[in-house]
């Protein structure tokens, strides 16, 4: 993709974002926020909305993706809320990613 | 704030292009109406709304505010009355019948198909790794100008339709309907360059 078409990409999702109020970098599913919208009464849903999940080759993005709705939700419904991630391979475990609380 | 498919539809009303409109009446690279002297957006009378009747979704909303959450349930909230708003504030109807009074049910639909289109966006800007390093410009009078000839409805349709070899629907809702075919058909070529992304064939990550 050449400069110009990136640029085009980028400026007509610059574009809808404020046009429209969606809510600019999150990658969920489904999620479009319109406009108005009082973000002291939602700060913390829209908080984990918008958490992702990154791979890293040292400084290389590899791949990131939006953590499940379900997952998100959890995290939303109490700051103490807790999920523990952890890494299985052929169903057995291989490592404990560790935890993150709805308040972090 | 105002889409492309709702100054589509101010522009029919005041007889005018998109391409004028935008040149006229939007701010912010065609995001938003332009404002008058006095603060009040610029289709503000002292008979009313100008373009009431092809009023943008935030106009119809208001007072209310609306969200959706990653599961597609509805948010409102309420923002405090304005000092120069003549509209009625009350609490005794509900937020389904004040949403069928403004008529907002076509431009949730819209504002919905659009989304998805920009949620494509994000998918293939995220894969070419360049969010974030697009600084946003200085601010000023150029930035009047649309920030993507996307946001022209007419002037997207004139060139879409004259390479397909078909002719410019007419009809506001039919104009759209194109529009977003359009998009979409952009987007597809987009994704089948730099290939489909893993897991998901439609550019859109999800959960």
């Amino acid at each position: 993709m050449n400069r110009r078409e990136v640029l085009k990409l980028a400026g007509t999702a610059a574009a809808f974002c404020a046009s429209f109020g969606f809510l600019h970098g999150s990658q969920v599913g489904g999620v479009v926020q319109d406009k108005h919208v009082v973000q002291d009464k939602h700060s913390v849903q829209h908080k984990w909305e918008r958490a992702e999940l990154k791979w890293y080759s040292g400084a290389t993005l590899l791949y990131s993706s939006a953590i499940p709705a379900e997952v998100a939700k959890h995290l939303e419904s109490d700051i103490n809320a807790t999920v523990e991630i952890k890494l299985f391979r052929s169903g057995q475990l291989l490592k404990s990613l560790g935890a993150i609380q709805g308040k972090h | 704030m105002a889409g492309p498919h709702e100054v589509l539809g101010m522009s029919r009303l005041l007889g005018i292009s998109t391409t004028e409109f935008l040149a006229r009446y939007a701010d912010n690279g065609g995001t938003t109406l332009r404002f008058g002297a006095d603060g009040r957006c610029v289709f503000v009378t002292p008979a009313g709304c100008r373009v009431h009747s092809r009023r943008p979704l935030v106009c119809r909303l208001y007072p209310l505010g609306r969200a959706t959450d990653g599961a597609g349930d509805e948010r409102f909230a309420l923002f405090p009355k304005q000092d120069c708003c003549e509209a009625a504030f009350g609490t005794d109807g509900t937020i389904a019948d004040f949403l069928e009074s403004q008529g907002v049910e076509p431009y949730l639909e819209w504002s919905c198909r659009y989304g998805e289109l920009y949620r494509r966006m994000l998918g293939i800007l995220d894969r070419l790794d360049i969010q974030g390093k697009v600084e946003a410009g200085a601010g000023g009078e150029s930035d009047r100008a649309p920030i993507s000839p996307w946001q022209d409805i007419d002037a997207s349709l004139a060139e879409y339709c004259a390479v397909k070899g078909i002719a410019v629907p007419a009809g506001i809702e039919e104009s759209i309907d194109l529009h977003l075919e359009a998009m979409r058909e952009w987007l597809d070529g987009l994704e089948g360059r730099i290939g489909p992304v893993p897991g998901d064939r439609e550019g859109v990550r999800k959960p």
